[in-house]
């Protein structure tokens, strides 16, 4: 159980990257992907003096930073090896995202990035939630980031991922605290693993608390690692909307099942 | 609620399984060679390359005589399997596994990405189906039976110590009984070639903090160790995980800060969460990664911790490489084999004292009744851990 | 000697991605690193040195010698002219 203080994902931010990242340095090296999660947990903190508030950055990413990525591995085999340049390299890791976070307010807290597939956003909920608990955290900062690149786009669709399913990407970040505050707009009551799928049915009987809990199987088509984190942030939005509960279930592509289990206060 | 350590597996270059590492290092026997023997293009470095193919690890793995598994997870593979076997029967244990991986299944990706590249229609989709740092963590736990939480975590290299920090919390929140903790790496051209980009591969064997250091070695392979709840212990455990910290040196996106602030932050907070003394602690494996930006950043830290009165001290990455996100989990088996038999393992290629501190790690094989040992991993942006290791 | 500076500069400013910069915004006699000048950093420097090998056939090898031809593009573009290939 922990408290949701605020939500923010890439499709609305109110910042542009310059006023997030004054240092051009720092800046100027940030593939997209980059630039757009760490605007976005600039946007869900309020800023610098939010993020040096925090007791801990949890991120959590599919594929990291795909282009970047992408980039460093066609310079080794057009080179064989020889004369790269190492800032796609350095960019490339996973925690690149955390540690910018971290770099943007000197914030030097426990720092932490899961790549677990379909339930990277899910360690990092569990992992947020653990320390709120243990009493390790106060304020913690969760988010999760994908980004979608047409060489990704095209191998999945070779190995025949796209049939019936979207490709997508995304940001999202959300502030959690242990005890609720004046600014709470929801509670997280569960974060789980589940050792195999359910139907919409076995969810309301499972996790429902009443009659009036939305439970949110398949939403949208949209497929892409952290996915789950974009549905999470709906469901906030739907309970500041006033629904009493909602039901977060979410797989890839059918494996790795998770449930996310949001209630008002 | 105490957690034992109650089992260990090691791959590294220096041999498969514990017995076969701590033999090569009783010896101040080396596992780095002057170039790389299964990567498909010779970058001409010296590597601590685990010294057999992909088909003889998959056989010894016993996942079949053909295998399209990346190397990552068949290392991985190896050395969950003795760190389980190691632990004992758990069938009435909830286990689950924390593994840590820097770039996931890199190796063949790479191979597929060569035939991309010519024709976006080619290269065998085999290859590619393991990118994901979550598909080595996936076959790890298919193959050893592991039905409990698991994750994957990547923080370059401090991988395998955060998914220790990891194991530990679910232990104590009760959602496991018993977990593997560590994490897996193979060579790979993308890593190679990255740390060849930045200029700090050594073309001589490294030479952890030695003045005229000037680079690591990249090395390869799997350390796991078996964290358990100490009610639901079997048979005598090696040692204790008495705690350990993550901090964030917030300086740049791969040095480390000169005065090694994320890296004293890490090794203070494990302390003080922990209630031991600075004088307390009989040994630390360092990170020492030969860099010379590294061995000054962790040594400064050290003087600051320990008030200039520095323990016995040693970096194990001359017998390895740096083996990346399994450094932090190859190095908690040295520093727990290290409790258990009382030996400090040497720090190899050492001649001249770092000026600026002048540090002197332990440089031949030392017997000594030991308590505490605290080990360090620290990693690209920032990602700083220690973990203390006590004998009860 | 003023060709090769402009040539340099346009080197720059793609290799390191310098947004918002012209060549003409670049003081030849300024400090390429630090607070003063373009502000850039050690990576910044890897990125030089490769400009100097893919662009003009140099290979540096020891930091030392680096830190006085690093100092500002025009003790860069005497260099270049001095051991160009």
């Amino acid at each position: 159980m922990c408290y949701i203080e605020a939500v923010a994902t890439h499709l609305n931010l109110t910042h542009d990257i310059k006023e997030v990242v004054p240092d051009a340095t720092l800046r100027r090296r940030m593939s997209r992907i980059v630039k757009m999660a760490t605007a976005t947990a600039f946007e869900c903190t309020g800023g610098v003096p939010g993020i040096a508030e925090l007791d801990a950055i949890v991120t959590a990413t599919g594929l990291g930073c795909l282009a970047d990525s992408e980039r460093f591995l066609e310079q080794i085999h057009r080179t064989d090896g020889q004369m790269l340049n190492p800032t796609p390299f350095i960019q490339s890791t996973f925690n690149t995202v955390g540690a910018q976070i971290a770099l943007l307010a000197g914030n030097h807290c426990y720092n932490m990035t899961y790549v677990h597939r379909g339930r990277s956003f899910e360690s990092a909920l569990t992992d947020a939630m653990l320390q709120l608990k243990e009493g390790d955290a106060c304020r913690v900062l969760a988010g999760a980031f994908d980004e979608s690149t047409p060489t990704q786009h095209h191998i999945m669709e070779r190995m025949g991922f796209w049939r019936g399913a979207e490709d997508g990407e995304g940001a999202v970040f959300t502030l959690l605290t242990a005890t609720a505050t004046s600014n709470s707009i929801a509670r997280i009551s569960k974060v789980e693993f589940l050792p195999s799928p359910l139907s919409e049915r076995q969810c309301r009987e499972k996790y429902a608390a009443g009659s009036g809990t939305r439970v949110w199987r398949s939403l949208d088509k949209t497929v892409y690692p952290c996915c789950s984190a974009m549905r999470f942030a709906k469901a906030v939005e739907e309970i500041r909307k006033g629904a009493p509960e909602v039901v977060v279930y979410n797989d890839y592509f059918g494996k790795e099942p998770t449930i996310i289990v949001l209630q008002c206060l | 609620m105490r957690i034992a350590v109650s089992g260990m597996g090691i791959v590294s270059s220096l041999g498969i399984g514990v017995e076969a590492n701590m033999v090569a290092i009783g010896r101040e026997e080396s596992g780095i060679v002057s170039e790389s023997r299964f990567l498909p293009v010779s970058l001409a470095v010296p590597v601590g390359e685990v010294p057999f193919s992909n088909e003889e690890l998959a056989l010894r793995a016993g996942v079949g005589e053909y295998c399209v598994y990346s190397r990552t997870a068949l290392l991985g593979i190896l050395a969950v399997q003795e760190a389980l076997a190691d632990s004992g029967e758990g069938k009435s244990l909830r286990t689950g596994l924390v593994s840590g991986t820097s770039v996931g299944g890199m190796d063949r990706t790479e191979i597929f990405y060569a035939d991309y590249l010519a024709d976006p229609e080619r290269g065998r989709l085999r290859e590619v189906a393991m990118h994901d740092c979550a598909a080595s963590t996936l076959a790890i736990v298919r193959h050893c039976g592991i039905e409990g939480y698991t994750t994957t975590v990547s923080t370059a290299c401090s991988s395998a110590a955060n998914a220790v920090l990891t194991a530990a919390r679910l232990i104590r929140c009760g959602i496991a009984d018993r977990m593997v903790a560590g994490g897996t790496e193979a060579l790979s051209l993308f890593t190679l070639g990255g740390f060849g980009s930045l200029m700090i591969l050594d073309k001589q064997p490294c030479r952890p903090f030695d003045a005229d250091r000037a680079g690591l070695n990249l090395g390869e392979g799997a350390g796991y160790i078996v964290l358990q709840r100490e009610d639901t212990l079997q048979k005598e455990p090696y040692a204790y995980l008495a705690g350990g910290a993550n901090a964030n040196d917030a300086y740049h996106q791969t040095a480390s800060s000169a005065s090694g602030e994320g890296c004293y932050k890490a090794m203070s907070d494990t302390l003080r969460k922990v209630g031991v003394a600075a004088d307390k602690i009989d040994y630390v494996n360092a990170h020492g990664t030969g860099t010379p930006n590294n061995d000054l950043s962790e040594s400064r830290a050290l003087c600051r911790l320990f008030a200039n009165k520095v323990p016995p001290f040693s970096s194990t990455k001359g017998f390895t490489g740096h083996t990346l996100a399994a450094a932090g989990g190859m190095e908690a088996v040295f520093s727990v084999q290290a409790l258990h038999r009382g030996v400090i393992c040497p720090n190899l290629n050492f001649s001249r004292p770092i000026e600026e501190t002048g540090l002197i790690p332990v440089t031949e094989r030392r017997e000594a009744p030991l308590h505490y040992v605290l080990s360090n991993s620290l990693g690209f942006g920032g990602n700083c851990t220690s973990l203390l290791f006590s004998k009860d | 000697m003023e060709s090769l500076i402009r040539e340099l500069k346009e080197h720059l400013i793609r290799e390191l991605n310098l947004e918002d910069i012209t060549a003409e915004d670049i003081d030849s006699k300024a400090p390429l690193f630090g607070e003063e000048g373009l502000g850039l950093d050690s990576i910044d420097a890897l990125e030089i040195i490769l400009i100097l090998e893919k662009h003009y056939g140099i290979k540096l090898q020891n930091s030392a010698e680096a830190k006085p031809v690093f100092y500002s593009v025009e003790t860069l573009a005497g260099y270049i002219a001095k051991n160009r290939r």
